[in-house]
């Protein structure tokens, strides 16, 4: 298998940190070295912060702010971590968590060689539990507010009290507005208490992916 | 797309400052006042990215003085205005929230509490409680309701206009930065389709006929030649305040009979509160809850009636005893123990409250 490079985008709270992390966390569990960089300029490390040691117990090395290496986090403006400038230059897999913003895939800018590099895919996270993206338009829309995509995945949840139904009304939006959009759906994220009821695959045919919940661990 | 925002009702997932940029759609909110500030900030952030496809209007000014004074100046001229703010701009905030005060401007403010003193934390606290029921210099004649979920989010901004326009008394939703940034599953909903009815808005200056003939003069005082002036408008304030606070108070209380200990708390970390309560309820012990949704005006009786129940109460809250003030406060004359789990600036678990409270039923803990 060629080395992974995938970007998770999406709106805010779409579930894109979710995402980002267990699909390190699953090639980490193959055996494959796997980079996991925090690239959220608006809110950096609330995301993965809680998280950082103990997904690098896991063998994965996390670039995202300590806590503690910050000061006057959201309001003073950002700074990027040296290694995250230069992430794609490292041995290995690499997760890039991208943050919210109206910017989108535009922070790629910041990333070198991320213009020309063959391998990376920018994939946009879709919960249509989530009103600017519930229905087929608004996703159309919000996928080419953001500039580039290169792929979709159909989160859809709500959160405590999703179920099979939702996720498949999910798999279904989000499969028309792949279709409109010319991308792939790369997969449909399921909870793993869930995933046993809706198998290896969604009601249109795209992978299932299992998802466990780290997020709750992260306060914001 | 519909004219209304919402058509019905539908299930969500969002964080709690996109329910409150929803509520205020939902609730039919013309305008919003606001100054940038973590951890309120996607509430103007989704407020400006939903308003133009309903034609509602927004502003950002240069601080949170001029937000809060923007806002009041907004509801002058009739419109269903509001701002919100955190922290330092909620200390801001207080000098033209007073003068809504003094001049009875219906204003809504939603607060996201964020650590203090001063910039402190950008994340989470319960530290404003002070303030937002008690500050400015004046009496505290404000309506704060304390939300501890975004349905809550969602209800009470709604709420808060209709009381703010109906008693005429400035209104504040406290939250913090935790309901601000957490996610989780929330009902949106048209009002009406609830039967609730906006309270409709009227302008306070430039209305029809002369002055003095037609109608009375729309003369709004924040300030007075004399001493006597001003006591007799404030009494006046006060008496009314007093008068309508039975039909504004609200609050939540479980398994408070004979109690043999009974916590006390309110917003995000009554949460905790309560599982931790139901908990050991269902071990068996005799404890049960109060929680005060308003803060101001407070449920005084209702507290008094099932703390003079319990044995002991446990005050507990993500400040250093900001809420332990008011419970002292309003159950002046009561001799039973009140003891505390304060946690100034850091969210407090179900986990560490029922140790707390196991370990004062046990008698462990003086």
């Amino acid at each position: 298998m060629p080395r992974v490079i995938e970007a998770y985008i999406g709106e805010y709270a779409s579930g894109k940190s979710e995402n980002a992390v267990n699909r390190a966390l699953e090639l980490a569990g193959r055996g494959r070295q796997v980079n996991l960089v925090d690239l959220d300029l608006v809110e950096p490390c609330y995301t993965l912060r809680p998280l950082k040691r103990r997904i690098e117990e896991k063998g994965i090395t996390v670039l995202a702010w300590e806590t503690g290496e910050m000061i006057g986090l959201g309001e003073i403006g950002n700074l990027l971590r040296p290694e995250v400038r230069f992430c794609l230059h490292r041995p290995g897999d690499v997760i890039l968590d991208v943050g919210y913003g109206v910017f989108g895939a535009q922070v790629f800018n910041l990333i070198e060689g991320a213009d020309r590099n063959p391998d990376l895919k920018v994939y946009v996270v879709i919960n249509i539990a989530r009103p600017l993206t519930a229905t087929v338009p608004d996703v159309v829309a919000h996928v080419r507010e953001l500039g580039r995509a290169d792929g979709l995945i159909n989160n859809s949840h709500l959160g405590d009290e999703t179920n099979i139904e939702f996720i498949q009304e999910g798999a279904r939006i989000v499969d028309e507005a792949a279709r409109i959009l010319g991308i792939p759906v790369v997969a449909t994220s399921v909870l793993e208490d869930l995933a046993p009821l809706i198998g290896d695959r969604d009601c249109r045919g795209h992978p299932v992916r299992v998802l466990k919940r780290f997020m709750p661990r992260a306060f914001w | 797309m519909g004219s209304k925002p919402i058509e019905g009702e539908r299930k969500v997932f969002m964080t709690g400052n996109e329910a409150v940029a929803w509520a205020a759609l939902a609730a039919g909110a013309d305008i919003m006042y606001g100054y940038p500030i973590t951890p309120q900030n996607e509430i103007m952030q989704y407020w400006t990215r939903l308003g133009p496809k309903y034609n509602k209007k927004f502003l950002q000014t240069e601080d949170e003085l001029s937000a809060g004074f923007t806002t009041i100046g907004g509801v002058l001229a009739g419109r269903r205005a509001f701002t919100a703010t955190a922290g330092p701009g909620n200390v801001l905030m207080q000098e033209p929230m007073s003068m809504a005060e003094a001049m009875r401007i219906p204003t809504v403010v939603v607060i996201q509490q964020r650590g203090g003193p001063s910039t402190a934390t950008v994340i989470y606290s319960q530290q404003e409680v002070t303030l937002t029921c008690f500050g400015g210099n004046g009496e505290g004649l404000r309506v704060v309701y304390s939300t501890s979920s975004h349905q809550d989010l969602f209800d009470y901004t709604i709420k808060a206009f209709n009381t703010a326009w109906k008693y005429r008394f400035p209104t504040f939703v406290l939250s913090d930065g935790y309901q601000a940034k957490m996610r989780e599953s929330v009902v949106i909903y048209d009002p009406e389709a609830r039967g609730i009815r906006m309270v409709p808005t009227e302008p306070f200056l430039g209305k029809a006929g002369t002055p003095g003939e037609d109608r009375p003069a729309a003369h709004l005082r924040n300030t007075y030649n004399i001493e006597e002036e001003l006591l007799e408008v404030l009494s006046k304030d006060i008496e009314e305040y007093e008068r309508v606070a039975p039909e504004i108070i609200e609050y939540d209380a479980y398994n408070t009979e004979n109690a043999d200990l009974l916590v006390i708390a309110h917003g995000v970390v009554f949460r905790s509160a309560a599982m931790a309560v139901k908990e050991l309820a269902n071990q068996g012990y005799k404890i049960g809850y109060f929680r005060p949704i308003t803060l101001r005006p407070f449920p005084r009786e209702q507290l008094r009636q099932a703390a003079q129940q319990a044995k002991q109460l446990l005050v507990v809250e993500s400040a250093y005893g900001q809420l332990l003030k008011i419970v002292q406060d309003n159950l002046y004359g009561l001799n039973v123990p009140i003891k505390t789990l304060l946690r100034p600036g850091v969210g407090i678990t179900p986990e560490e409250i029922a140790e707390k409270a196991k370990a004062l039923l046990a008698g462990k803990e003086a």
